[in-house]
Order: C-alpha cells, then sequence, then structure tokens
C-alpha cells in the first residue's frame, strides 16, 4: 500500500501538500477571472450597442428634435426625415400580426394538449418547433411569390365586401387589391410568430398537474372549461410571457416583412396601404445612404426600434414577476 | 452522559457547536467526541439535525451562501472552523458517501482515479492497484473487474453505491461521513454495504447517519440520538439500546416516536 | 338538473374544440403549403451548376450559389468557433459563480435583451464599430455579428443545463477535495455535456439563417473569394438581392438557396433533438 502524501492523519500541511495547495488555489482563481471576463463581456456589448446607435442618432436627433417621431417625412434629397410612418408600420403590422396570432396559437396548443391523440402528438408537436426554426427570408419569399397574388386575388376583395362595408372601422379593410401592404405583412408575420407561441403555450400546458385537470374533469367539466378555466389561469405567467417574446419578435423582424409590405413612405387609413416598418426600411436604404443626416436618421430609427423592444421584454419580466408572486400569495 | 471514549484516541472532537440556516438555528451546542476506527452512529427523527452535524465534519455546508457554523471541531488537534482552513485538503482528509448514489459520468476506472490524481501522482501500473485495491475494499472488484472500461452509471443502484464508496476509500481519507448510504438500497445492497462498514473500519473511522435504528445497532460500536437539533445521549450502541439514559431516547428507540 | 345552461356549455365545448381543430388544421395547411412551395420551386433549381457555379452577373445567364454556399459556411464556421467558448465559459460563470455575484443577475438580464434584441439593430451596431472603422465590409464583420447573436442562445442554455445537474454530483465531486474549476469542467461540465452540445446546435441553426445581420456587415460578393476579410458572399443575402429582382434565373437561385438553407436550418435543428435524446 502506497503511502498518502499526507503521513499524518490530520490536516497539517506538510511543505509538498502546500505546495499544491497554492497552486489549487490558483487554478481556480484564475478559473474564477475568465469565466467572468466572458460573462462581463455580453454586459460590456450590451453597452456598446446602446452607445453606438446614440452616438451615430445623435445628428439626427439633434436636428430633427423630439419631433422626428411624429413626423412622416422622408425627403432624402430634401434632407428631412421624420420616424412617424416606419414606426406606425412596425407597430400596426406587429399588433395585427398578435390579434391573429394569439387565438390561433391557442387553438393549436388546446388540440395538441387535449385533443390531439396520443400517437399523434409528437410527430405533430416536432411540426410545430420546426415551423418555428424556418428562416424568416423563407417566409418573406412565400409572401411575396405565393401568398400576396392570392392575397389579391381572392382575400382582399372578400374582405372589402364584408369588412370593408361597416362604418368607420370600413375604411381600414378597403382600398386598391394590391396584395402587398400592412396588412400581408401582418399576416405573414402572424404565420411566423403562430409556431412561436404555439411552442411556448404547449410547454406550459404539458406541466400543469394532471391531478388539477383531473379534479375539473371530476366535477363534470367540459374539456374546453378545463382549459379556460383551469389551465389558462394557472398557466398564466408563462402565457404571457411567451406573446410578449413572441410580440418581440415580430417587431424586431426584418425579412418576412421587408418583401411583402410595400415600402412606401406614408401612412394610409387603409390596412390594405402599403407602408414601412423600421426594419424593412433599414434593410432597404442603410446600404445606399451618406453619412449625413439619412444615415444618421436611419440609426435613429433603429435605437428607437431597440428601446421598444427592451421596454417590451422588461415588461414582460415585471409582469411574469407580479403574477409569479400573486400565484405565490395564492398557494 | 457517560464517554466510554476517554481511553480511545478521538478523531474528531465536537465542542459547543452552533449551526445556523440563515437566523435558525439548527444545531444547538453540541459536545461529542468520535472515536478512531470505530463506527459512531447518528440516529434521530427528520429534522434533527443530524445529517446537518455529518455535514459539519467535511464543511460540506460552506457551498451554500446563509449557512454558518459557530464553535470548535477539531480533526485531531487541528479546528477546521478556523478562517482560512484549506476546504480542498480537508475533504480529502475526510470523505463523504451520499444517500443517492453519485457515480460522475465517466468510466468506473476514472470515477476512483479521479479522485486520487487530485493529490498524488501514480504511473499507470501504481493507478491500476490502487484502483484495484479501492474496489476490493468496497467488495466490487470481483463484479466489475471486466467493465472497468464502462461508465459508472451503466451499474446497478447498489453497485452504484459501492463504487461511491471505493471512490471515497481510493483517496485514503482518515475520516469516512456515510449520510444514510443505504436508504435508497434495496435489502441484498444494503446488507453488503453494512458488512462493508464493519471491515472499513479497521481502516478508517467512520460516521454513519442512519434513520434505520436496526441499522445503526447492528453496525456500530457508538450511537449518538439527537432531536430537534440538540444531541441527546451519546453513548456505546449495547448502552444506548439495551439500557438508555434519557426517556426521549427510549421513546425514540421503542418506537413511541419516528 | 338545467338542461339549457347544460345544452349552452356543450355548445360552448363544441365550438371551442371545433375552432382548436382548425387551427390546427390551418397551421397544417400553411406548414404543408410553404414546404410543398419551397420543394418544388428550389428542388427545381438544385443541379451541378447550382453548387459549382458562381453568382451569375445581372442579365447574364445561368450560374449557381457556389461562393454563397461556400461563404455561408465559411461565416457560420467562424461564428461556431467564436461564439461556443465564450458563450460556455459565460454560462459557466453564471452557473458556478452566479447565486453569490451581482454581476450574474445583470448578466442574465442582458442576455435577454440580447435574445430578443432585432438582428438588424445587431448588424447596425457591427457596421459602425467595425465597417465604418475600416471603410470595407468584411466577412470577419458578418461573423461577428453572427456570434453577438450566438453567444446569448449559447450561454443561456449552457447555463440552464448546468444547474439541471443535481446538486448531490457536485457535492460528491467537493467531497472528495476537488478544486472548484475541475468540479465545474470535469464533473459538472460533463454531466451536461449534451445538453450543451443541443444548445450550441440551435445557435448554429439559429444563425444559418439570418439575413439582417448580414446586410451591412459582409454585404455581398459577386465573385467567388474566400477570403475573409473582404465581402463576403453569402447565402441569406444573395436570396434577398435575387428574389426581388426582375431575372428569372435569379429568382430560380433564389429560390434553390432558400430550400438550402431550410434544409440546413431543420437538419440542424432534427441532428439537436435525436442527439440530445440520445445521451440523456
Amino acid at each position: 500500500m502506497k503511502s498518502s502524501p499526507d503521513a499524518s492523519k490530520g490536516i497539517k500541511l506538510t511543505a509538498e501538500v502546500a505546495k499544491m495547495m497554492k497552486f489549487q488555489r490558483f487554478q481556480d482563481y484564475f478559473f474564477h477571472k475568465i469565466t467572468l471576463f466572458f460573462a462581463s463581456l455580453v454586459l460590456v456589448i450590451l453597452a456598446g450597442i446602446l452607445i453606438s446607435l446614440v452616438i451615430n442618432a445623435w445628428p439626427a436627433l439633434r436636428e430633427f428634435g423630439p419631433g422626428f417621431f411624429f413626423s412622416t417625412e422622408w425627403d432624402v434629397v430634401g434632407e428631412k426625415f421624420g420616424g412617424l410612418t416606419a414606426i406606425y408600420g412596425t407597430l400596426i403590422t406587429s399588433i395585427l400580426a398578435l390579434i391573429i396570432a394569439i387565438p390561433v396559437s391557442f387553438g393549436i396548443a388546446v388540440f395538441l394538449t387535449e385533443i390531439c391523440p396520443n400517437w399523434l402528438k409528437r410527430p405533430l408537436g416536432t411540426a410545430v418547433e420546426l415551423l418555428a426554426a424556418v428562416p424568416s427570408i423563407i417566409y418573406g419569399m412565400f409572401g411575396l411569390f405565393v401568398f400576396a397574388p392570392i392575397f389579391s386575388s381572392h382575400i382582399q376583395p372578400f374582405l372589402t365586401d364584408t369588412v370593408g362595408q361597416i362604418p368607420f372601422l370600413g375604411v381600414l379593410f378597403r382600398g386598391p387589391a394590391n396584395g402587398i401592404g400592412l396588412l400581408c405583412a401582418a399576416l405573414i408575420l402572424a404565420f411566423m410568430v403562430i409556431p412561436f407561441i404555439t411552442s411556448v403555450m404547449r410547454d406550459v400546458f404539458e406541466i400543469v398537474p394532471p391531478v388539477l385537470k383531473e379534479s375539473a374533469y371530476g366535477i363534470g367539466c367540459t374539456t374546453w372549461e378545463v382549459v379556460t378555466r383551469i389551465v389558462l389561469p394557472y398557466t398564466r405567467a408563462g402565457v404571457v410571457g411567451g406573446v410578449m417574446l413572441g410580440l418581440g419578435r415580430a417587431l424586431g423582424e426584418t425579412m418576412a416583412v421587408t418583401f411583402v409590405i410595400g415600402n412606401a413612405h406614408r401612412i394610409t387609413p387603409s390596412f390594405f396601404a402599403p407602408g414601412s416598418s423600421i426594419a424593412s426600411t433599414l434593410a432597404n436604404e442603410f446600404g445606399e445612404a451618406e453619412p449625413g443626416l439619412h444615415y444618421s436618421s436611419l440609426f435613429a430609427l433603429g435605437l428607437t426600434l431597440f428601446i421598444i423592444t427592451f421596454i417590451v421584454l422588461a415588461l414582460a419580466k415585471w409582469m411574469l414577476a407580479n403574477m409569479e408572486r400573486a400565484q405565490g400569495t395564492k398557494n | 452522559m457517560t464517554q466510554e471514549t476517554t481511553d480511545l484516541k478521538n478523531a474528531i472532537e465536537v465542542k459547543n457547536l452552533d449551526f445556523y440556516y440563515g437566523k435558525f438555528k439548527g444545531l444547538k451546542g453540541i459536545n461529542l467526541n468520535i472515536a478512531e476506527n470505530k463506527v459512531t452512529a447518528f440516529i434521530g427523527p427528520s429534522g434533527c439535525g443530524k445529517s446537518t452535524l455529518l455535514r459539519t465534519f467535511n464543511r460540506m455546508y460552506d457551498l451554500y451562501p446563509g449557512q454558518k457554523a459557530v464553535g470548535e471541531i477539531n480533526l485531531y488537534g487541528e479546528n477546521i472552523l478556523e478562517e482560512g482552513r484549506d476546504l480542498n485538503l480537508l475533504r480529502s482528509k475526510v470523505g463523504m458517501v451520499f444517500q443517492k448514489p453519485t457515480p460522475f459520468p465517466m468510466t468506473i476506472y476514472d470515477n476512483i482515479a479521479f479522485g486520487v490524481k487530485l493529490y498524488e501522482r501514480l504511473n499507470k501500473s501504481e493507478m491500476d492497484e490502487r484502483v484495484e485495491w479501492a474496489l476490493n475494499k468496497a467488495a466490487l472488484w470481483g463484479e466489475v473487474k471486466d467493465k472497468l472500461g464502462q461508465s459508472g452509471l451503466s451499474l446497478s443502484g447498489g453497485q452504484q453505491q459501492r463504487l461511491c464508496i471505493a471512490r471515497g476509500v481510493a483517496v485514503k481519507p482518515s475520516v469516512l461521513l456515510l449520510d444514510e448510504p443505504t436508504s435508497a438500497l434495496d435489502p441484498i445492497s444494503t446488507g453488503k454495504v453494512e458488512e462493508l462498514v464493519n471491515e472499513l473500519k479497521n481502516d478508517y473511522t467512520i460516521a454513519i447517519v442512519t434513520h434505520n435504528m436496526q441499522q445503526a445497532a447492528r453496525v456500530s460500536d457508538f450511537t449518538a440520538f439527537m432531536y430537534l437539533g440538540e444531541l441527546m445521549e451519546f453513548n456505546s450502541t449495547s448502552q444506548i439500546f439495551l439500557k438508555p439514559n434519557r426517556k426521549e431516547t427510549e421513546d425514540y428507540i421503542t418506537g413511541r416516536f419516528g | 338538473m338545467n338542461t339549457s345552461i347544460y345544452k349552452s356549455r356543450k355548445r360552448k365545448n363544441t365550438i371551442g374544440l371545433f375552432f382548436s381543430v382548425f387551427a390546427m388544421g390551418l397551421g397544417m395547411f400553411v406548414l404543408l403549403w410553404i414546404l410543398f412551395v419551397l420543394l418544388s420551386k428550389g428542388f427545381a433549381a438544385f443541379d451541378l451548376n447550382f453548387f459549382m457555379q458562381s453568382t451569375p452577373a445581372a442579365g447574364s445567364e445561368g450560374g449557381g450559389m457556389a461562393n454563397a454556399i461556400v461563404g455561408s459556411l465559411m461565416m457560420v464556421v467562424s461564428c461556431t468557433l467564436i461564439s461556443t467558448p465564450v458563450g460556455v465559459l459565460a454560462g459557466i460563470f453564471l452557473a458556478e459563480y452566479g447565486d453569490r455575484s451581482k454581476i450574474a443577475g445583470v448578466t442574465r438580464f442582458v442576455t435577454d435583451i440580447m435574445l430578443s434584441a432585432p438582428s438588424i439593430v445587431i448588424g447596425l451596431f457591427v457596421y459602425a464599430i467595425v465597417v465604418a472603422q475600416v471603410k470595407h465590409f468584411s466577412g470577419w464583420a458578418g461573423t461577428i455579428a453572427l456570434s453577438l447573436l450566438a453567444v446569448p442562445v449559447i450561454l443561456k442554455t449552457t447555463e440552464n443545463m448546468l444547474r439541471l445537474v443535481p446538486s448531490t454530483l457536485r457535492e460528491a465531486a467537493y467531497a472528495l477535495g476537488t478544486p472548484k474549476w475541475k468540479v465545474s469542467l470535469s464533473i459538472i461540465l460533463r454531466a451536461a455535456k449534451s445538453g450543451v452540445i443541443t444548445g450550441v446546435l440551435l445557435a448554429v441553426a439559429r444563425v444559418s439563417g439570418e439575413t439582417a445581420p448580414l446586410l451591412f456587415t459582409a454585404l455581398n460578393n459577386q465573385f467567388f473569394s474566400a477570403d475573409m476579410s473582404k465581402p463576403m458572399s453569402n447565402l441569406p443575402v444573395v436570396i434577398y438581392q435575387f428574389a426581388l429582382s426582375p431575372y428569372e434565373n435569379w429568382v430560380n437561385l433564389a429560390w434553390g438557396g432558400a430550400l438550402l438553407i431550410t434544409l440546413t436550418v431543420l437538419g440542424l435543428n432534427i441532428l439537436a433533438r435525436v442527439f440530445f435524446r440520445e445521451k440523456s
């Protein structure tokens, strides 16, 4: 039997062991510093993004002031810019997309968790997740070449004849049936966001304890009642979180939107009209922008988008924290 | 509290030990001695502090901010609660086996070699010897000698636990702490592990926490009965089980409360 | 029993469930429609030339996507090589030291922001600090932009996977007297290996399909070039350009490129899934 390096049974340090200990301590110190460095790198990068955006946006912000956010002018030659068109486009397409996506995602999630036969659950669930992974440029191409023509020849006339006839609201759904435009972009965005929100909803629905659902079924609740009155309130926090994340993605989406939004710099009442979003404006114009007010205004738009997304995310986290706290006290 | 340990050498001496989980006092004024090369068992109902006490002996609680120990714990004369103690060195001298078997995600051979490599430089044949020796000590060698290259996770629960014991023994500690080592095992594996404990005490000091009183009676030389963070009674095992001094001890042993 | 209440509840249930089935059907319909279009138009463009020839000039016939394929490959691989160590080490920091460090909480929050940050804004940022400084576009700038997108994904999955490792395993390693760095790398990271690799695969999948961050960084290159310090051709940007153009062969090539990207992304996702399931 070989004797251990420390002959005594206790923890007195011999010179040899002391040296080993010192080296170990150094290794631990080094490891801590390296991992800390890389973690801090992430912080530095975010700070860098903000600073760089602000610096480059500053000339435009200084020139146009807060009015920048309320003006729809976009005159490249005359060097007068306003972000309202792009901001409006971003918000409208995202909100419309969510209005469509949330109920559809909910329906699919309910199907996958309550109605779907077991043998079908995995393939369909995987199909949904794979859809969520499809790059957005595919949706853009699909939108432009396949969906927009059908939208213009069938769906738009249909909408004009039905919803478009309602007084007041109807004006949103009337206009030349060009296919591409705000509504088309919103629909393509919805297609993109649905798999994402569905995945989140399905994941949270699945971790509801079966006993909870069983006790509801046990008193004679219908499936729909179990889902809306038990599952949904229980998973409220996760669902809201997922929806907000979906909103964040929709707001920042470039490719799916740029192909079909029409790229017009004006705001018209109708959703059929072409418009722009912040991301589409950047995609279309940044390549050719000369340093100057045009360049700077584009950065200002980028900064605005970043801040909007940041606010949505912070709001989501805050709401989540509140909901979880409320549930905690209820339990 | 009669201490029959007075004529034996003490591996560990605990003096006025308090333990805090945040503001909650988990251990109150513990005083006892763990005799060298003997098995000392800790029994008591859930929450009495026996695992807490065991985990102070290798300062495992240090991993969790908010937990702290106040008092003195002398391992062969050195107070391990002192500021600046090197914990890695301490833990290499005071080994621990947990309730749930925890084989490392590597081969059986590497599981044993891992700990040895930390503190010793052995060449291949020396390491092979050590691995065989450790597995023999844990009565596992026969069952795994042909599959040392397989993952430790491929063994059965009882085998995994014996692997963990082998791993703990391989680094030649002075003290072995066993925290409910058989509560997750079937009766046959439990029997094997208890046999092991009997043999291991010839070379190591053993402290074992168990919620199974019969096991304590079978396996240990000394028994400590704990209740609500205090040491109620400490004596030789035969005394505790045949002629306990305190009523609480007797009540627990006879099953009046659990 | 009040039959009219019961009837109305039953009706609501039927409508609700019907709606769910309809929603699922709609989802499947859209999925199949997109896949069908992609496969039919994309496969039509796949031939030997597609993979061997470089992108054709405006108006000229034929051509392929060879330079774009190579460019994308080079940038994605470089991105993986850079972002994996950064993401994994940062994730280790959050999992191993996170409970005692204030920086950890902030870093987690920032990572979530970066995860949701619009990728086009990342492109703007890299333009401002790299391209504008050296006054030309480059494959490296594109790689940096992609890495900024990949690191948060890898960081988050690494931390989550490490935290899933049971604390008893961690304690068993410490109980042997193992120094902290060895516990983290040789035991914990090893135990979480398959999960961490899955995270890397998913990050790579995500980054392979991104267009916006490359628009102003790597830009594009009509010719075949393996020089990362110059503008680099890549599939997403080429698809974007070609799809919106009036040339028929360009549009065809765009579909081919779109199919290729989709197959790659889906393939990586499936690989990640299978790998994770097998190892855990």
